[in-house]
């Protein structure tokens, strides 16, 4: 079990050192920041969203301003994962992923974890609905050839942290990881 | 933020932002891959009210190929490829391809506004799955999902994400099935 288990983080860490390097752009007119690598195939993408967007959004779709609050300050981002030409299917669990600074690492917050914190909150079915799928994608599994998500990730960190994210995958039961180092929740 | 135009608030600018992701996130350019449902399987019950307030059932649909897209107006890869759903819809509707939209947790009042700002704007047939339901039975993880049902009811293509739906080799693919 112990020598399955180190095969599998040896496996990770051979496929994450052959990451290609990671990019940065700044919006001209907005000054949010993106950041986009590409590993194996795959293409991991993280862009700011500002706690206003994200207040705008969610408040006009009926979210509770208690609620909308809660979760504009929580670092969000506008995240892309997509199977360009990986030699199999992409499956991924969000748990899985690490939100990684100084004082240590934790799994972005997924939808689930929010619709429980919002559960005094009363929301209606619309807003529910669209809360749930706005969100990225809790799991799934991504064919090669273009299949892909865009959707919302909270790393859930105060506004203007620093942090690594780990994202992690399997195809056909290897391991993989992408990091994006130095990305920033929005002020 | 000097560059940015006196007649436009940074508000707004970041609304349109918030609405087209494309223009400042890099996003990856649509292609036109679908996944083969190998072997393929029976479509679940869909049976929805269109926004012209008619009963859409898929079973009454045997015989034609049916692209079937679950989507919601606050999704961006949704409305970035509804306008090549539409596209497809001109291009092979008479060659019995048919484009049904589901449209998830909305309402008429809020999809209407949507639809006629999309040029070309859908013709094809807006169904409403207001509690989710349907799109939990057809087992979809995100938005937007899509799938093809062939003549005989039976699920054999699947596209999870954005696609370019009016690609020459899709519309040809899809045309296949009626052969």
């Amino acid at each position: 079990m112990r020598t399955q288990r180190l095969t599998a983080i040896g496996c990770a860490l051979l496929w994450s050192a052959s990451l290609s390097a990671q990019t940065r752009t700044v919006a001209p007119e907005t000054g949010i920041v993106t950041w986009e690598t590409q590993a194996h195939g795959v293409t991991l993408l993280m862009a700011q969203i500002l706690p206003d967007q994200a207040r705008a959004f969610y408040g006009n779709r009926g979210l509770p301003t208690a609620a909308t609050e809660a979760y504009a300050k929580a670092c969000v981002f506008m995240t892309v994962l997509r199977n360009d030409s990986a030699p199999g299917a992409v499956h991924f669990r969000q748990a899985d992923w690490s939100v990684v600074t100084a004082s240590g690492e934790q799994p972005p917050i997924v939808a689930a974890e929010w619709l429980k914190r919002f559960e005094s909150d009363q929301l209606t079915q619309s807003a529910r609905i669209a809360f749930r799928w706005a969100q990225f994608p809790p799991e799934q599994t991504y064919q090669p050839g273009g299949d892909w998500n865009q959707g919302m990730l909270t790393a859930g960190l105060p506004p203007g942290s620093k942090f690594d994210l780990i994202a992690r995958w399997d195809i056909d039961g290897k391991p993989f990881e992408g990091r994006l180092k130095d990305v920033q929740c929005a002020k | 933020m000097s560059n940015v135009p006196s007649s436009m608030s940074r508000w707004s600018l970041l609304m349109m932002g918030w609405l087209s992701f494309s223009a400042w996130a890099d996003l990856p350019p649509l292609t036109h891959g679908l996944t083969p449902i190998s072997p393929a399987v029976e479509a679940p019950t869909l049976k929805l009210t269109s926004m012209d307030d008619e009963l859409v059932d898929l079973a009454s649909l045997r015989g034609e190929v049916v692209v079937i897209n679950f989507w919601a107006t606050w999704c961006p890869p949704c409305r970035r490829e509804m306008p090549s759903l539409e596209r497809l819809y001109q291009a092979a509707g008479d060659e019995g391809v048919k484009v049904l939209a589901v449209d998830v947790g909305e309402d008429e009042d809020t999809v209407f506004p949507f639809l006629g700002a999309i040029e070309p704007s859908p013709t094809f047939p807006i169904l409403f799955d207001t509690d989710s339901s349907v799109m939990t039975e057809w087992k979809v993880m995100g938005l937007p999902t899509t799938f093809v049902v062939d003549p005989e009811g039976k699920i054999v293509y699947r596209a999870v994400g954005g696609r370019e739906f009016d690609h020459p080799e899709l519309i040809q693919q899809l045309l296949q099935l009626h052969k």
